[in-house]
């Protein structure tokens, strides 16, 4: 067996193109689609009205650039026009002294937010003026920040629990947990695919032929492969986690168990599609399908809380991914630990198991 | 020591291999002759234990191998007619890592590979990728790897196969000084006649998943002895000549050989001169005429219909 899987790892020093795409996929596009997508503040140019002086725009901008989620930046109104209209930008917001505009591509979820946060700016500034003018004071602005600035009550709102629609979205983990997950699955399979790769060329019969046994044969590729499905996805999150500083949270080890948990399912996934299929060029041809719809459908490429559709919603009970992707947020937004996600865990467990069992058996009957 | 008994081989429902009975004698050297989809591959996976036969059995020193495969794998080594060999590695590589499974290591591991690198003469490219080896060279440590544990029984399949004359003259000499030195049983199987000719002792010949011959090349040979070969070679093909001699009384079969024409006839018969009429009445030019006593592609031919290499 150790004989089997130190092969495995001699060979991928000799071709190790494969393997060391798939984790420099997963780096690329975590740190493409991490960086500048959903989560990040959006950009939104805002001209002003001429009424408004150099000074009140500024004023304006730092009003506006509270808000989280946007982020406003100053540009002239011919330019925002042709932006919008070329579709270069969704959205740009016209500012007058007393009123706003917003010039919009199309409708969208986010357009409703920004006129909410403008809305909300716009009638904090006319409440505090109307104030302001009552006062009569000069120093009321500073007063007012002061007191905002330690307020007497602050009312925080968290939610925990594990439930799918319960979990928080923060883009740069929802990125880095799904693609790294994604890729990860290929990573797994195709390192598995040596086995029918072996049986075409005739090198697994003579393995056995040797006197090494089934179990200790079957343990060095699944060994090897679990390992290297293990040190892709790791080795992902710590450069993230040290290099890239995203906050993975503070119990790294309970992600490290769930990831454990996630690649031996991907394994015994692996197992059961070699059993299913007759050549390799099918396995090629499976993998893909498979694993792009799981990473859809498990919520790897987008939230899961994103799905509406029924059909989809239950097909996603029996993806590992769904369950892992759950897990690996409560663990680093909510900073749960293990026994938090025990049952997502263990349903990814489970499936790992039955899919392992009926993948060797259906391997073996194919033998 | 080597027994197979009525072995059967039905691939849903293609029978592959029917009623295969033959037996090897210790330090014995066995061809196992037969065209394409003869069924011989299938019968020397069934011996190795690769495959369970449908019915009948495999049997070693009269234990089981159907039963308890382990009996013969320890002392077998197989030579697969593909290269199995992990070409992203270098020869060493796949000698330790083969060694490694049969249990070698350290300096037996060590000694062993050095053996088996002098008897395939490819000591000094061992460090070398597989995959920079010719055909010739990836057939010889596709043997080495088969050599490694010191088997008592080796199983060749086709080990000749797509290489160049200089390479395989070097491996039919390997497997005659492995029989005839190291006394190791042989089981060879080949569809090249001349190769089994010079290395085995005894022949099966294999149709269409059955044996239908089997004895010495004499014994063999002897099946046609009352028969005799004329090879009438021409300056090129003549197929109406064929039909003219197919009609000839005394010809026994005719079939095209390269560029010439050849005839089974019963031995003794007066037919050179109707031979030469037919060739004159059809403008054939004949360059040659050669009367031959029978070979073994002659017997399979008389046995089967078809050449060896259809």
């Amino acid at each position: 067996m150790k004989a089997l899987f130190l092969l495995q790892w001699q060979r991928l020093k000799r071709e190790p193109l494969l393997i060391g795409s798939m984790i420099l996929m997963s780096i690329i596009f975590v740190l493409s689609m991490g960086s500048s997508s959903v989560g990040d503040a959006v950009s939104v140019p805002t001209s002003f009205d001429e009424s408004i002086n150099e000074e009140e725009r500024e004023s304006w901008l730092d009003r506006l650039n509270q808000a989280e989620g946007f982020s406003f930046f100053q540009t002239d109104e011919k330019k925002a026009r042709e932006d919008v209209a070329l579709g270069t930008v969704p959205f740009s917001l016209k500012v007058m002294e007393n009123d706003y505009q917003l010039l919009i591509l199309n409708e969208s979820a986010e357009l409703q937010m920004l006129d909410q946060v403008v809305r909300q700016t716009f009638i904090n500034e006319a409440r505090l003026t109307a104030v302001e003018e009552q006062v009569n004071q000069e120093s009321f602005r500073e007063e007012v920040d002061q007191y905002m600035s330690e307020p007497p009550l602050v009312v925080k709102n968290e939610t925990i629990g594990t439930e799918s629609d319960n979990v928080g979205y923060n883009n740069e983990l929802q990125v880095l947990f799904g693609m790294t997950l994604f890729f990860s699955m290929y990573t797994i399979i195709f390192s598995l695919s040596k086995i029918a790769e072996e049986k075409r060329s005739g090198t697994m019969n003579r393995i056995i032929l040797s006197p090494v046994r089934k179990w200790q044969v079957y343990l060095g590729y699944m060994g090897y492969s679990f390992v290297i499905g293990f040190v892709h996805i790791v080795s992902v999150f710590l450069l993230f986690k040290y290099v890239f500083d995203f906050d993975v949270g503070d119990h790294f080890g309970s992600l490290i168990v769930v990831v454990g948990c996630f690649v031996f399912s991907v394994v015994a996934l692996g197992m059961l599609m070699l059993g299913s299929v007759k050549t390799l060029e099918q396995l090629n041809a499976v993998v893909p399908i498979v694993t792009v719809s799981m990473a859809m459908i498990g919520g790897a490429y987008w939230p899961i809380e994103a799905v509406s559709n029924n059909i989809l919603l239950a097909i996603s009970k029996v993806v590992p991914v769904t369950y892992t992707m759950e897990a690996l947020k409560s663990i680093a937004i909510y900073n749960q630990n293990l026994s938090g996600v025990l049952e997502p865990i263990s349903i990814v467990l489970l499936i790992g198991v039955l899919c392992m069992g009926i993948g060797v058996n259906l391997f073996e009957r194919k033998a | 020591m080597l027994e197979t008994v009525d072995l059967k081989k039905v691939f849903k429902n293609n029978v592959a291999v029917n009623d295969a009975n033959l037996y090897l004698d210790q330090g014995e050297s066995v061809g196992l002759l037969g065209p394409n989809g003869a069924g011989k591959s299938t019968t020397i996976s069934m011996i190795s234990s690769l495959l369970v036969p449908t019915s009948g059995d495999v049997k070693w020193h009269g234990k089981s191998v159907v039963k308890d495969p382990k009996t013969i794998r320890d002392v077998l080594g197989v030579v697969p007619q593909d290269i199995a060999l992990y070409e992203e590695l270098s020869a060493l590589e796949n000698l330790k890592f083969f060694g490694k499974i049969y249990g070698l290591k350290g300096k037996e591991l060590d000694t062993k590979i050095n053996e088996v690198l002098e008897i395939v003469g490819l000591e000094e490219r061992q460090k070398e990728l597989v995959k920079t080896y010719s055909g010739g060279m990836k057939r010889r440590i596709n043997i080495a790897v088969a050599l490694l544990h010191e088997p008592e029984f080796i199983i060749m399949d086709e080990p000749t196969v797509g290489i160049d004359p200089q390479s395989r003259n070097y491996i039919l000499e390997m497997v005659r000084q492995l029989n005839e030195e190291k006394g190791m049983t042989v089981l060879y199987t080949s569809h090249y006649m001349e190769e089994v000719e010079r290395l085995c002792d005894r022949i099966y010949i294999m149709d269409h998943g059955k044996i239908i011959a089997t004895g010495t090349k004499d014994e063999l040979t002897s099946i046609l002895s009352s028969e005799e070969t004329i090879l009438v070679e021409l300056d090129r093909s003549y197929p109406n000549l064929i039909q003219a001699l197919e009609s000839l009384d005394d010809v026994l079969q005719v079939t095209e050989h390269d560029k010439g024409i050849k005839l089974i006839v019963p031995k003794g018969c007066r037919l050179l001169g109707k031979v030469f009429q037919q060739a004159e009445k059809e403008e054939a030019q004949i360059v040659s005429i050669n009367v031959q006593v029978p070979t073994l592609e002659d017997v399979f031919l008389h046995l089967t219909g078809r050449k060896l290499r259809d």
